[in-house]
């Protein structure tokens, strides 16, 4: 009774390794509940498998088989699986019934096999069957937002897929839904197994990634180890210098040991120096890229005035009639071009310098009547008085 | 001249000088504050007496242009005044430079990050020469960085105006390792092109994290730059072989630059080949560079605020508690920050038995969907 009342009875399922029934044992001790038996030869697989690839198995104390009435009292190692019309049945009742070939469900007489029960993960039968049915259609219906023009069609499509579902979900125009994916499917073969092999690469680099992770901890670890041991063993060292120098020397006891503790010291605190600069590059990597989430950056914007916008103002043209740049442009040697001088550069300084202030109001009040009380606002007066 | 010093002294009192925090060739630099607000400023203040015709070259070529320049990525001068025979620049507070966050090697660059210190440099610098001033000194040293993460283009003490046609400026200007090699040549006639190279290096040190073209002579010099980036042909650079201290120094083969940077992007090395083009003329300017594709693409420059600083002990405490944190729960979320969208994807949908699809798909009515 109490299982019922909790949410998600799920979450006190059991768990089964993916490869049988025969190592649940190994987990055990872990818990207080009894493990999940299986009575059947049959290893059946299927069911929702969580992150780390293991199926938790829903199991209550007041499981009853609806087909022999049989329960946990009766048989404590009642397990129940799940057939396709999703209707459950215990372990026995199917190797009774099924094992023969194909019979009709004794619930709804659909036709089923023994190898197509699944354990039962959830206990509301009906999330168990949208679980199921919700795979199978991202199985097929995979396509992404970039393989459509604009968002309109992604979400027609997302539309669409989810009308599907609902259909089978609840069983609505059945054959009519089925014969919509398989058009989609025949529509869209080379899409879709496209799109399969994409989301298999990427799982494929994200274990990549994981394993390399993986390595760089177990490495730091490993270089942690091997530092706290010769840390040790220079700490054993020291103390058999001391009492060797103990043994040899002359001099006063307490200055010897005084002496060589203000050396080891000096030596940890070196090796402790040299740990803060060794920090491990993706460690730093990682604190910096927490640290870049608050001030969002903004996309570049080459010059922040508008300097440019008066570039109308006059036109550089190619060449000028200029008596004092005539040796520059003839340019015998060539020198001027090879250090890069750039006549032009002259020019259009003289141009800018005359129309710069063209547009200007003349100055008034404060500035000008500031300059005159105060002459020393020119940094050339300034320095003629130094 | 009694108005000059009074108006002089009412300055000098505007600021206070703290303690010393540095020490130049020709100049002191003090901290200091406004009197009145108490805005950290730094005074630098340059020796005078030393020189026989009166004040050093750089000073007063510091102060002729940073008194012009006012640009948000260029420090900024707030005043001038003498004491006794000194003068002083009352300068902007800038507590790191570039230099500093490349050397900390508990700092880890983003390529926004970069991006980012690209299009600041650029934009400074594109100020400067749209002004006619050639900065002529840029390394990651004089690129300085405001506690905002704005980084302004400091240290103008080599800077000047555009020149006259046919007059000759000097080629021993920009740190070595920064020095394009029309300069190395000794040409005497060069424009906005040599503080492009300067800001090419500067953009590889970014991605090395070490100088790019370090030589160890001037002459050096010329050999890294050309085992680096091959020879320069006659046909690479028109009239090379007739600049003033043209020597061969050896044929080199041009070396991919991919061969380096195997981390950036095709537009990275784009923009970074287009900075150490050998002719000057081709080498892009500074607004064309902030133009460039680079700039654009993906990832955006991070914002100011988001980068890297100079770490003090007291900060990078609680960052190191959050690695632990991190490290412990190895399959919680947060783990993979470097790819959160990964990340979420994969939670999302719980592997390849539901073929990598998350079991309900809701409508989608954004136009953003990764």
């Amino acid at each position: 009774m109490a299982n019922r009342t909790n949410v998600g009875g799920w979450l006190q399922g059991k768990t089964v390794r993916k490869g049988g029934i025969t190592s649940t044992n190994a987990h055990s001790t872990r818990s207080n509940t009894p493990q999940v038996q299986s009575t059947s030869t049959t290893v059946f697989g299927g069911g929702v498998k969580d992150s780390s690839g293991r199926t938790s198995e829903y199991f209550s104390m007041d499981d009853q088989c609806p087909v022999c009435k049989s329960d946990r009292y009766l048989n404590p190692k009642l397990r129940l699986l799940v057939s396709s019309c999703y209707h459950k049945m215990c372990e026995s009742c199917i190797d009774r019934l099924f094992t023969l070939g194909p019979a009709p469900c004794p619930i709804c007489q659909k036709v089923l096999r023994k190898l197509a029960f699944t354990p039962q993960t959830f206990e509301d039968l009906t999330v168990e069957k949208e679980v199921a049915v919700r795979r199978r259609i991202a199985k097929e219906f995979n396509k992404r937002r970039d393989d459509f023009q604009d968002l309109r069609a992604y979400n027609d499509y997302l539309e669409e897929v989810e009308d599907l579902t609902f259909n089978l979900i609840n069983d609505i125009d059945v054959p009519q839904t089925e014969a919509r994916i398989a058009a989609h499917r025949a529509e869209n073969a080379a899409l879709i197994e496209r799109n399969v092999q994409r989301d298999e690469q990427y799982a494929h680099a994200l274990k990549e990634q994981e394993e390399i992770e993986r390595q760089e901890r177990e490495q730091r670890a490993s270089e942690a180890r091997r530092e706290e041991e010769m840390e040790r063993e220079e700490r054993e060292k020291g103390r058999r210098e001391i009492i060797d120098r103990l043994e040899t020397s002359s001099k006063n006891a307490a200055k010897v040991i005084a002496k060589s503790r203000a050396e080891a010291n000096k030596r940890s605190s070196a090796r402790t120096a040299a740990d803060t600069v060794l920090k491990s590059n993706a460690q730093l990597l990682r604190s910096r890229a927490a640290q870049s989430t608050v001030v969002p950056d903004v996309p570049h914007v080459p010059l922040q005035d508008d300097w440019y916008a008066y570039e109308d103002i006059y036109t550089l043209m190619s060449s000028y009639e200029d008596p004092y740049s005539e040796a520059v442009r003839k340019d015998r040697e060539g020198i001027m071009r090879a250090g890069g001088y750039r006549v032009e550069e002259a020019w259009e300084r003289a141009l800018r310098s005359a129309v710069m202030g063209l547009d200007l109001l003349p100055l008034v009040g404060q500035g000008i009547s500031d300059v005159d009380k105060d002459p020393s606002s020119q940094p050339d007066v300034v320095m003629a008085a130094a | 001249m009694d108005a000059v010093e009074r108006a002089n002294t009412e300055r000098q009192k505007r600021w206070v000088k703290d303690q010393k925090v540095g020490e130049g060739t020709y100049a002191v630099v003090y901290r200091g504050r406004e009197f009145a607000t108490g805005r950290k400023v730094a005074i630098k203040k340059i020796k005078v007496g030393q020189f026989k015709d009166g004040l050093d070259m750089s000073a007063i070529r510091e102060v002729k242009y940073l008194r012009e320049l006012h640009h948000q990525n260029v420090i900024e001068l707030l005043d001038v005044f003498s004491s006794k025979t000194n003068l002083n620049l009352v300068l902007e507070f800038l507590d790191s430079d570039l230099e500093k966050i490349i050397k900390d090697r508990t700092l880890v660059f983003l390529p926004a990050d970069i991006k980012a210190w690209m299009a600041m440099t650029f934009r400074g610098l594109e100020f400067c020469h749209r002004n006619f001033v050639l900065h002529r000194d840029l390394k990651p040293n004089n690129l300085l960085i405001a506690s905002d993460g704005q980084l302004k283009i400091a240290d103008f003490g080599l800077a000047r105006d555009f020149t006259d046609p046919g007059h000759k400026m000097t080629c021993q200007v920009i740190t070595r390792w920064y020095r394009p090699p029309e300069l190395l040549f000794g040409s005497r006639y060069y424009s906005t092109a040599v503080d492009i190279w300067s800001v090419g290096c500067i953009f590889a040190e970014l991605m090395l994290r070490t100088p790019y073209l370090p030589g160890e002579t001037d002459m050096d010099q010329l050999k890294t730059i050309f085992r680096a980036l091959g020879t320069p042909t006659e046909e690479d650079w028109p009239g090379h072989t007739k600049l003033p201290d043209y020597v061969p120094v050896g044929q080199f083969p041009r070396t991919p630059l991919r061969d380096l940077f195997t981390a950036a992007t095709t537009d990275t090395l784009n923009l970074l080949s287009k900075c150490l083009i050998y002719e000057p003329r081709k080498r892009i300017g500074a607004k064309e560079a902030l133009h460039h594709a680079y700039f654009f693409a993906l990832p955006y420059p991070s914002h100011p605020s988001k980068l890297p600083k100079l770490s003090n002990n007291t900060s990078s405490r609680p960052l190191d508690e959050v690695d632990g944190n991190v490290d412990m729960n190895a399959s919680g979320p947060g783990v993979k920050a470097s790819a959160p969208n990964r990340l979420k994807r994969k939670l999302s949908s719980p592997g390849d038995e539901l073929g990598g699809r998350p079991l309900a798909r809701r409508l989608d009515f954004t136009q953003k969907r990764s």
